[in-house]
């Protein structure tokens, strides 16, 4: 029961996204209580900063900046991906006047939904390709470089290739729909 | 990225961006406008300037100030009017947003107080009459139409009442408007209506009254006040013509000891007993009820005149 594909793959999956929701509503009851729904309305702020500062990792990814160590800029891609989206999910939840956002917003749960899904398929992958980690030993690797192997080498796994042509388009998607509010936030803005 | 995608992908995004241009009240307008507004709300830039939010210029061009409150933007009188004087005309700022929100999404979740008393220049301030109604009690009746003085600008309640805006003579009559309010304990049942002898002007309690700290008593002095304090008059006492206090007999009694100033009895007896008073009067801890760390009666301000007077004359007695 306890070794069966439910408990392995889909229950972790389940709850880091359950913690995301209950996180929101935690947040949006919090400010509705203490009459703080006015910060609601600048948390998308915040969480838009962080999601661009989570592709960092991308950017090492394809090569385009040659510093950092692609274990850790992954982490934080996770990391500021989570942060940001429980920021902006707080925000959209106050603040669902319009369709734009409402559709930048669904954009936004699908991008998360396939993050999670990339997280759990390179675990996978990295398990998977544990069993490569003897061979390159076998062929007299050293440790650091064993591990950076098996780093792209799980990033690189069939089924990651796969998942990367799902969760790219969506990601532009997500990205051109939330610039939309954006320019239209500051078209309209009341700077005073 | 698959180009079948992309090409699917940017298809979408474009019927969105159309959509946006085609129907901005849907896509991007944050909940529909006023209702005297609704025709504007295909067209944004009817009030947003790009970049720069709404000019108070775009509301005054339709609604001119000097109209508000009095006609509407179309030039008709009001029938139902919402305040009892027109008041923007005198408003200081000139940003309409300030107070007013058009769009249904952003009103409900404003900061900014609805109105503010600060926006009026300080006349119109300062005549709260010509918006506001007085209340119909007993109280406002009598007041001026400075509601400043006890209500805030922001809210009418907590209120203050301020003492200063009455008459010295008025001020003194404290239960014309407090009678229902004396307690009816033995205390106050004797006492006159001079409250502010023991009260002050913004609080009940603290009160300054405690009898201990000028005089204790016991069973053989649990008598009426007027006894010891005749006409009511608190500021002074007596501890003569009663029994063996005969002011022959006291006067005696202190001479002999040596004590020439002895009219000021609870500055050395502040009970019955008398080895006490010795005792005060030899250590000279007596003298502690003048320099305060005792409360005395004749230690309290314009009372202090008093005994000082009535000692002169009993030592010229003595010569």
């Amino acid at each position: 029961m306890r070794n069966s594909i439910f408990y392995v793959e889909v229950l972790p999956f389940l709850t880091r996204f359950a913690i995301l929701i209950g996180a929101t509503i935690l947040g949006d009851v919090i400010l509705h209580s203490f009459s703080l729904v006015w910060v609601g309305r600048y948390m998308g702020i915040p969480g838009t900063i962080l999601i661009v500062l989570s592709l960092i990792y991308s950017l090492k990814k394809r090569k385009i900046i040659p510093y950092g160590k692609p274990q850790i800029l992954l982490k934080i891609h996770e990391l500021f991906t989570w942060l940001g989206a429980l920021m902006i999910f707080i925000h959209s939840g106050i603040h669902f006047n319009t369709i734009l956002p409402w559709l930048a917003s669904i954009a936004m749960v699908i991008n998360v939904i396939s993050g999670l899904v990339g997280q759990y398929l390179l675990g996978r992958s990295r398990r998977h390709l544990a069993s490569l980690r003897k061979q390159y030993q076998l062929d007299g690797m050293a440790k650091n470089e064993i591990e950076k192997e098996l780093f792209w080498d799980a990033v690189t796994y069939d089924l990651m290739v796969q998942w990367r042509t799902v969760h790219f388009p969506i990601s532009y998607a997500f990205a051109i729909l939330t610039l939309g509010h954006i320019v239209s936030v500051f078209l309209f803005w009341e700077w005073k | 990225m698959n180009r079948f995608v992309t090409y699917f992908l940017f298809a979408n995004l474009s019927i969105i961006a159309a959509l946006v241009f085609l129907y901005p009240h849907l896509m991007i307008s944050p909940g529909h406008l006023l209702k005297g507004h609704r025709s504007f709300e295909k067209n944004c830039f009817t009030c947003h300037f790009p970049f720069f939010g709404t000019s108070y210029k775009q509301c005054i061009s339709c609604h001119k100030v000097e109209n508000i409150g009095v006609l509407t933007s179309k030039g008709v009188p009001f029938v139902e009017k919402k305040t009892k004087s027109p008041f923007h005309q005198k408003l200081l700022g000139k940003t309409c947003v300030s107070c007013h929100s058009d769009h249904s999404g952003v009103a409900k979740y404003r900061i900014e107080e609805p109105f503010s008393h600060q926006l009026l220049d300080d006349t119109t301030r300062n005549q709260c009459i010509t918006c506001h109604q007085r209340p119909n009690d007993s109280l406002h009746q009598k007041s001026t139409d400075q509601c400043t003085l006890c209500h805030g600008l922001t809210k009418w309640k907590p209120a203050q009442f301020k003492h200063d805006q009455l008459s010295t003579t008025q001020r003194e009559q404290c239960t014309k408007c407090h009678k229902s309010k004396i307690p009816a304990d033995s205390i106050h049942k004797q006492t006159s209506d001079k409250c502010g002898l023991c009260h002050t002007v913004t609080k009940w309690k603290p009160a300054t009254f405690d009898h201990e700290r000028s005089f204790s008593f016991d069973k053989e002095h649990h008598v009426k006040c007027a006894l010891c304090h005749p006409n009511n008059d608190y500021k002074s006492y007596t501890c003569y013509d009663c029994h063996e206090h005969s002011r022959g007999k006291i006067r005696q009694e202190h001479l002999e000891e040596g004590i020439r100033d002895f009219e000021r009895c609870v500055l050395c007896h502040r009970n019955a007993n008398k080895d006490e008073a010795e005792w005060l009067w030899k250590s000279g801890r007596w003298r502690e009820g003048l320099s305060g760390s005792i409360q005395h009666p004749a230690n309290q301000g314009d009372l202090q005149a008093q005994p000082t007077n009535r000692s002169k004359e009993h030592k010229e007695d003595d010569d």
